[in-house]
């Protein structure tokens, strides 16, 4: 076996030339699709975002991005993704944790239901919480004759704290999916080495469990962020656009439901997104790493 | 050992609590956002009404119909095109491997609406004049998932040595491919067509912002008017869409159980 891959590895590199890039044709359709729809696309938004017009190119949009109105879209976006992301995920995190200690069976059968719900968004979803959660919903109602008035406490659904709400619905499954295969990587003697050498429960999460699983946290946690500071159609639907979100915006501009006197505000803004939603990119990318380097 | 039952006697009743509050979670929006799809205007009781609405509309089968043929289309775009790169960067490209999952990455580090302004931008008209574009960036949109899964579904077989196998007792390429590469790959291209499909029914922001019209941007159309009706069409399709997920999730599961029992029976007969 190793002779004959030796051999071709031979005829490969004299040939050479023409006949090994024709060896690449595989590679073709997927490259092509991928620059045409994707490459393409994100140079023309770099390229517009510093046209000035008339053939100069310069940063003006870039200026107009760092004024209050926007830079508060950027903060509000941050904002949303930084609660919702720990929240989900702290949450998240304790159940894949009992999750875990349970049977086989109803491990997979909550591993299939994660899989499901972390897939449900889109506007299905918000008019589900509308129902549910919106001043006539179902579980508001139930709530308030128990005498707890949500709404009374000064609640509302279409606010910051309302999408952070219905996030968790798709993010802490999401959570949960990407959490557990750090849980499957610990062993029981830990736990055994701890109780048998004295330790509590307590002393066990603060200096075992908490030190060994925190980079996959942490990466699940960014991976969790940058779904929701890129999530749309949920916001928009709940919103409509009163929590002023920067896709939000974006799609108000694409849409022409904004004037500006600066024709490629949407293009930096996007560029913008690309920018914060690449830095979570890399530290997750760096704290992957760090779990699996352990 | 007395204080040890005791300990594990109250996590045991933490764990009860922490599922249980869970599954009320989840279950509590579901269920409610059912009951008010049931109510009728003016409180007239509870009623099928609002579903009896959704068939009513014109316009249902149309936008059911367009979003199958482009979750079809992009499926198939899939299958020509991330599945033979995948292979062959696991067969005779592993040089080029890293370079590829990294550009694979991509489309999840750039937000969708990011990607639609440039789309709306980029594309010359005879594209921007088709609805079937979409089906093109929904496949790019999905390569992260399915790439992904085909990877770590390519990585389980070995590929090479079945390839090499193959070769060596004196099949063509093209026997090769039909008998060897696509039956050892199948289970790892049904997951990608799946991930392709449901990503591609059930996407809306970059549809939406140019301004075509598939089955989500309808519901969002349609809704506007009627609220009952709304939250009817919602609960339909969630409700829809999970079930379907459910069925061919379990469907896989059950594939891979019997292929793993196979290959142990194989193994028992080999060693007999």
């Amino acid at each position: 076996m190793t002779l004959m891959t030796s051999t071709q590895d031979t005829t490969i590199r004299k040939n050479g030339g023409v006949s090994s890039l024709l060896k690449l044709t595989p590679l073709a359709p997927f490259s092509l699709i991928f620059l045409f729809f994707f490459c393409w696309p994100i140079f023309q938004i770099l390229k517009n975002s510093l046209d000035q017009g008339k053939g100069h190119y310069g940063l003006s949009a870039y200026r107009l991005m760092f004024t209050k109105p926007y830079m508060h879209a950027f903060t509000t976006s941050l904002q949303l993704s930084f609660y919702s992301s720990l929240t989900a995920g702290v949450i998240g995190a304790v159940i894949a944790f009992y999750v875990h200690r349970s049977k086989s069976g109803f491990k997979s059968i909550i591993a299939m239901l994660s899989g499901v719900l972390a897939n449900s968004g889109g506007v299905p979803l918000a008019f589900m919480f509308i129902a549910a959660f919106g001043a006539q919903g179902g579980v508001v109602t139930v709530l308030k004759k128990l005498g707890i008035d949500i709404y009374g406490a000064g609640f509302t659904l279409y606010s910051l704290t309302g999408l952070i709400l219905v996030y968790s619905f798709f993010q802490i499954p999401l959570m949960v999916l990407v959490f557990t295969p750090a849980l499957e990587g610990m062993r029981n003697e830990w736990r055994e080495a701890n109780n048998s050498l004295g330790g509590t429960n307590i002393q066990f999460l603060r200096w075992v469990l908490i030190p060994v699983l925190f980079p996959a946290f942490l990466a699940s946690i960014l991976l969790l962020f940058a779904s929701a500071f890129s999530a749309f159609a949920t916001a928009r639907a709940l919103t409509g656009g009163s929590v002023g979100l920067v896709p939000l915006v974006i799609g108000s501009l694409i849409d022409g439901n904004v004037i500006t006197d600066q024709a490629n505000l949407g293009d930096a803004l996007a560029v913008g997104m690309i920018f914060v939603s690449a830095v979570v990119m890399v530290f997750y990318g760096f704290s992957l790493r760090w779990a699996r380097g352990r | 050992m007395g204080a040890g039952t005791m300990k594990s006697r109250i996590f045991s009743g933490t764990r009860y609590l922490i599922l249980g509050l869970g599954l009320v979670f989840f279950i509590a929006p579901v269920a409610s956002a059912i009951e008010f799809s049931l109510r009728s205007y003016g409180n007239k009781g509870h009623t099928m009404a609002n579903y009896s609405w959704i068939f009513q509309q014109e316009d249902f089968f149309t936008n059911i119909t367009i979003s199958l043929k482009l979750a079809v289309l992009s499926a198939v775009i899939t299958v020509v095109t991330v599945v033979p790169a995948v292979t062959f960067l696991h067969l005779e490209g592993q040089r080029y491997k890293r370079i590829f999952e990294f550009l694979a990455i991509l489309p999840l580090v750039v937000p969708v609406v990011s990607l639609a302004i440039g789309a709306q931008k980029a594309m010359p008209l005879f594209i921007q004049n088709s609805q079937y574009e979409l089906a093109f960036f929904y496949v790019v949109i999905a390569i992260p998932y399915t790439f992904q899964s085909l990877n770590v579904g390519l990585s389980s077989i070995p590929l090479k040595t079945l390839v090499e196998a193959s070769r060596s007792l004196g099949a063509s390429f093209a026997k090769t491919v039909t008998s060897v590469i696509v039956p050892a790959i199948r289970s790892a291209i049904n997951a990608a067509v799946f991930l392709a499909v449901t990503l591609s029914f059930g996407e809306f922001t970059l549809t939406s912002l140019l301004h075509w019209e598939t089955f989500p941007v309808w519901i969002t159309r349609v809704s506007q008017g009627n609220v009952l009706g709304s939250i009817a069409l919602s609960m339909f399709s969630l409700i829809g869409a999970w079930t379907l997920l459910i069925l061919v999730q379990s469907a896989q599961n059950v594939q891979k159980n019997r292929r793993s029992k196979s290959q142990v029976e194989e193994m028992e007969e080999a060693t007999a």
